[in-house]
């Protein structure tokens, strides 16, 4: 790797990323008639992967099939794959530009790395189940659903900081 | 300008993958600049120690909030276009305080978690993987938990429509929401984290200084008080019938939906459109297509469904639901279709289909399976009875098991309720 570590700049100022964020959402909204998202896309390629491992099996469960599409194309010539491809890539142009690409486990000072990484694993799983209960996740409910004034988006967006005001005190060695 | 341009037909399917990758990128940039690569900036929140997860979240909320009314509410933006997550509120809720789990255990979203991976972090790489994990465990467990899935559904529906508010008034609620929770924010961060609000960059503190974030601030009030007394923004609160274009979508058959499509759209479970059944009571409790529900076309009122909800209307030859789309379409809904033929199509294509002649055994085989999951049974050329005699129409509920072609969540509480019932 790179022997000269260089400093890597400042965050954003909360206000201008956001509005920054905001006129993405904007543009979706204008351009394509729908917002953003993020967890439909792994549930595609997780459908994908698991119709080519066990076609059969995962052409009879629902929750795949409703991933699959029709056969006519490939299940991953999908709006939100592509959408997450540009995600992938935009963090790391963003995190190259201001000198923010580093290998290491992000932790608070009281954890071990391998607690952390077995939380972060663990909260990952959680995070899809939620996500697929509710239909969306913070980016496709939240974000999305929120600047729409859907209904079951705040109801939403309200339980995701709820639950995690109420966990917080029980993991606060992890982060602090 | 007519957008949602997608929508209205701009450009197609290959071009609009090449425009997610760059709404992806730009999301993806703003992500990693905000700092959520970081989990720990991203779990101070929870903390109270650093708010950039509210002040991000919100003030893209009422960017994008405000700046779609106006769009809307100047004619530039068909909002009705404009895809709304359609409401499960038990299961919406119950999956959002596991998401909040998630999220303080985890440190990420599904969204930052790519950006934490990309820039590096193990822990984000890691979370990424539980994600995985956890949608082949959902998927795996995802019988058993269909029916809680699809608990209180309210179909698409937003917080005016649900309130009967004025949209723009909840649009300035929610700005004066937003910045009203900004500021206290930032008060909780100089008070719990004990960090010196950045003059510059807070909404709090030295008053009187115009601060650009303070000019950004007062933009989007300014919006919101347009917004307040602009009125509504949805088109189409005056109808006018383009005659031309509904006589040409007519006329090349696109205001209607084959029967077997349909049928096939039922197998696979899809639910992004409503079925409407236009006969009377009595005809649609002798039988009706499994995930229909029965409006008579003398109580056919407008507001049937929301307007950019896909609409496929069902009556005994077609001709009801012809005339029922005529006078939806009148009203402003925007995707309405009818069955073409009607229940008698659906009874001779679907239920009791004429057996393929030749040697496509997979089409005819096909046909035959789909005929047996409704009820029905395919229909073998040449034997006399069966051209003869009507086959009578099957029960109501699907008797085939819902796994036989592909499971689907609307007709498993049905199915499962004429079991209670028994």
């Amino acid at each position: 790797m790179n022997t000269v570590e260089r400093t890597p700049k400042p965050y954003w100022n909360s206000y201008w990323a956001g509005f920054s964020l905001g006129l993405v959402l904007l543009a979706s909204f204008v351009i394509m008639g729908r917002g953003l998202g993020a967890s439909g896309a792994f549930t595609t390629a997780v459908a994908t992967a698991a119709h080519e491992v066990a076609p059969a099996h995962a052409e009879n469960n629902a929750f795949y099939a409703e991933y699959l599409g029709d056969g006519s194309r490939s299940p991953l010539k999908d709006w939100l794959v592509f959408e997450i491809l540009g995600v992938f890539v935009g963090g790391f142009l963003s995190g190259a530009l201001a000198n923010r690409l580093k290998f290491f486990v992000e932790k608070g000072p009281r954890i071990t790395i391998g607690w952390r990484l077995l939380f972060a694993f663990i909260g990952g799983g959680l995070m899809a189940i939620g996500a697929k209960i509710a239909l969306g996740c913070t980016s496709g409910q939240a974000l999305t659903g929120g600047a729409l004034l859907n209904v079951g988006s705040w109801a939403f967006m309200w339980c995701v900081f709820g639950g995690a005001y109420a966990l917080a005190y029980f993991f606060r060695k992890q982060w602090i | 300008m007519n957008a949602p341009f997608y929508k209205f037909g701009l450009f197609g399917d290959e071009a609009s993958f090449i425009i997610a990758f760059i709404i992806g990128i730009c999301f993806g940039f703003f992500l990693e600049r905000a700092g959520f690569g970081s989990g720990r900036k991203l779990a101070a929140q929870f903390y109270l120690r650093d708010l950039s997860v509210l002040k991000v979240m919100f003030t893209a909320i009422i960017t994008a909030m405000t700046g779609l009314y106006l769009l809307s509410r100047l004619g530039m933006v068909d909002l009705s276009l404009v895809y709304l997550v359609p409401t499960f509120l038990v299961p919406q809720a119950v999956g959002g305080l596991l998401l909040g789990f998630g999220f303080v255990i985890g440190g990420y979203c599904p969204g930052t978690s790519c950006v934490s991976a990309v820039t590096g972090r193990i822990d984000g790489m890691l979370y990424l993987a539980g994600m995985i994990a956890g949608l082949v465990g959902f998927a795996e467990f995802y019988p058993y938990l269909q029916n809680f899935a699809h608990m209180t559904p309210m179909g698409q529906i937003t917080l005016p429509r649900l309130f009967n508010l004025p949209y723009g008034l909840l649009v300035f609620a929610a700005v004066l929401m937003a910045l009203g929770a900004f500021m206290a924010g930032e008060w909780a961060e100089k008070k719990v984290g004990g960090k010196a609000p950045d003059p510059k960059g807070s909404l709090i503190g030295q008053p009187w200084r115009l601060t650009p974030v303070r000019v950004l601030a007062m933009g989007l009030l300014a919006f919101g008080l347009v917004a307040a007394v602009a009125g509504d923004p949805y088109r189409g609160s005056h109808t006018t019938i383009d005659t031309k274009d509904l006589s040409l979508r007519a006329a090349k058959g696109a205001d209607s939906i084959q029967v077997t499509d349909l049928a096939g759209w039922i197998i696979q479970g899809r639910n992004d459109f409503k079925l409407v059944d236009l006969r009377s009571e009595k005809d649609f409790a002798a039988y009706h297509i499994p995930t229909s529900g029965n409006v008579p076309f003398a109580s056919l009122t407008p507001d049937l469904a929301a307007h950019n909800e896909k609409i496929i209307l069902c009556s005994d030859d077609g001709t009801e639901a012809a005339k029922a789309w005529f006078l939806l379409e009148a009203q402003g809904y925007r995707f309405v279709y009818s069955l073409d033929g009607g229940m008698r199509a659906w009874q001779d294509t679907v239920l009791f289909p004429k057996k393929v002649t030749g040697t496509d055994t997979a089409a005819s085989e096909k046909q035959a399976q789909v005929a047996k999951y409704f009820g029905g049974a395919q229909q073998v050329e040449g034997a006399a009875v069966s051209t003869v005699a009507a086959p009578a129409l099957p029960p109501p509920a699907p008797l085939a098991a819902p796994s036989a072609i592909g499971a689907k969540p609307q007709a498993a509480p049905q199915a499962r309720k004429k079991k209670e019932g028994c």
